[in-house]
């Protein structure tokens, strides 16, 4: 989760000049060498990067006979569907989007190759902003969450299905098949071909990738992987667009979500961006005490405490019943000292003892401090300056 | 690896930070012709434009029917479809079956018996016979 500068991203997403740059920014790169409107100065630097591709031009003079020659609809199109304007009312979106944005970005690449009329790169900053925003959000709320659960929530919050699943609340219906005659309030994308493969991995940075068997661990998948911890798919995807010329349902109506956030954070700005980030994404619900799962709690505590220089954790039973019967149930609190870290129950001793050891660790990872900010609000004008959150030692190793 | 993961998707709230709309479409069904549809034809002549003014957030489509009553169909997000007929009714009777089209969420009917429901956990808790102090009879 790297300090990240979104202005600079905004202005390299609309004029695509390339910077050498990290990993998040492949995606740039990838819509940066289709441009053919930049300087020659850039231009240049694009060469090197790939090389040019040429794209038969959008017709405009008669557009009637040439509607169905186009690979998505006519830009002058967006003003005449009344789909397009109902989701624009319906998602309460600022009036300073204009309905054509609206309409590119539901466009997929799949369905119009050329990165002017597709959402591609609305779609690039929208996702470095939905991933900045939840992660910060994520890391001061919870200061103590393991590096597993944040990526869990991260994918909770703006993963693939999530997103998926919010375009089809906003009502947002596709074309069965992408086109110029198409009305522009349907999400338009090239199905993938029945059959094809979809979990086919992609090129990594990651040394020996091809050893299947081999731990990934966590600092690793931090270097390596994308912001939900797993391998990217995003250049194979890429790849496979070229060979087969489609994407799947859930990449289509994902990529939309995200380039819808980039292009309220172009044309309304970045308060608005946020808001709309506030009041679609995190006013969801999500549970984050059940996204752990503990192979072996009570070890983890012992260490914990060890680290924090609490009193070694002990294990008593705080009360029981039947325990010759055919149910027993068993009361066991951890205690550290004179302190209860944490009770649970269960039908034997050790599932009590694993049980409060359970809920001693989840009562120290889901610490959350009062009045939280999050970096991003100083942004705002007349903020107040910015006091350090809390930073924690991270989770235990064990 | 000490603790992992789990993969979730979070849930929706609509309401609770934005809300949308659960009617996405209108269609409007008349006849030129026929009796019935007369107050359906002074309804969309007189009073539907201002409604569709008024509610931006739904597509309205109005389109003939030759000789079968009027009807409003909404279209509704999670996919379902409510048809009203309205054969005789008057314009002022098609604005409150207009509302209350646009007012539902899509959902079948059903009657709900509790006042509240809630995916937040109890604030009190449940009670629990193994803990606080023994109480003698």
């Amino acid at each position: 989760m790297k300090r990240l500068q979104l202005l600079r991203w905004s202005s390299s997403a609309l004029s695509a000049r390339a910077r050498a740059g990290v990993r998040l920014q492949q995606n740039i790169y990838r819509g940066a060498r289709y441009q053919t409107t930049v300087s020659p100065a850039a231009q240049s630097e694009n060469d090197q990067l790939a090389d040019e591709q040429t794209f038969p031009p959008h017709f405009s003079s008669n557009p009637q006979q040439s509607k169905y020659a186009l690979p998505s609809p006519p830009v002058e199109a967006a003003r005449e569907s009344a789909k397009l304007a109902a989701l624009h009312a319906r998602l309460y979106l600022p009036s300073r989007l204009p309905l054509e944005t609206l309409a590119r970005s539901l466009v997929d690449a799949s369905a119009d190759p050329n990165p002017n009329f597709n959402n591609e790169s609305l779609a690039t900053l929208g996702h470095d902003l939905l991933t900045y925003y939840t992660s910060e959000h994520l890391l001061c709320t919870y200061p103590r969450l393991p590096l597993t659960v944040i990526f869990a929530a991260m994918y909770a919050y703006v993963g693939p299905k999530t997103l998926t699943a919010m375009a089809r609340e906003w009502g947002v219906d596709w074309a069965a098949a992408p086109g110029g005659e198409v009305d522009p309030g349907l999400l338009q994308f090239q199905r993938l071909l029945p059959g094809t493969e979809l979990n086919s991995e992609g090129a990594t940075m990651r040394p020996n990738a091809h050893q299947k068997s081999w731990r990934k661990s966590v600092t690793s998948r931090i270097v390596y992987d994308n912001e939900y911890g797993e391998q990217s798919t995003t250049q194979s995807l890429a790849d496979a667009q070229g060979a087969q010329g489609g994407v799947s349902f859930e990449r289509a109506n994902a990529t939309f979500v995200r380039a819808l956030m980039g292009s309220i954070y172009l044309h309304a700005g970045r308060p608005a961006a946020k808001r709309f980030f506030e009041q679609h994404f995190l006013s969801r619900h999500l549970n984050i005490s059940e996204l752990f799962n503990f192979s072996q709690p009570a070890r983890d505590l012992s260490r914990l405490c060890a680290r924090e220089n609490f009193e070694p954790p002990v294990a008593k039973i705080i009360s029981e019943t039947g325990r010759k019967s055919r149910h027993p149930v068993f009361i066991v609190g951890i205690f550290s000292g004179k302190d209860k870290l944490g009770e649970g129950s269960g039908a034997s001793l050790l599932e009590a003892r694993s049980r409060a050891a359970v809920a001693a660790l989840k009562g120290w990872y889901l610490y959350s401090p009062l009045n939280v900010r999050v970096p991003s609000s100083t942004e705002e004008e007349g903020a107040a300056p910015w006091k350090p959150v809390h930073v924690d030692l991270g989770e235990v190793i064990v | 690896m000490p603790v992992q993961g789990i993969k979730a998707v979070t849930t929706a709230r609509n309401g609770v930070g934005a809300f949308i709309l659960q009617c996405k479409r209108l269609d409007f069904h008349y006849c030129d012709w026929a009796g019935s549809s007369r107050g359906m034809v002074a309804f969309l002549k007189h009073k539907l434009p201002a409604i569709a003014k008024e509610n931006p957030q739904i597509e309205i489509r109005v389109s003939p029917r030759p000789h079968r009553h009027p009807v409003i169909k909404g279209q509704y997000i999670n996919g379902r479809e409510k048809a009203i007929c309205v054969r005789n009714l008057e314009p002022e009777q098609i604005v409150n079956k207009v509302s209350l089209l646009k007012e539902a969420s899509g959902e079948k009917l059903k009657r709900i018996k509790k006042p509240v429901s809630s995916i937040n956990e109890s604030v009190r808790g449940i009670w629990s016979p193994f803990h606080g102090e023994y109480k003698g009879i």
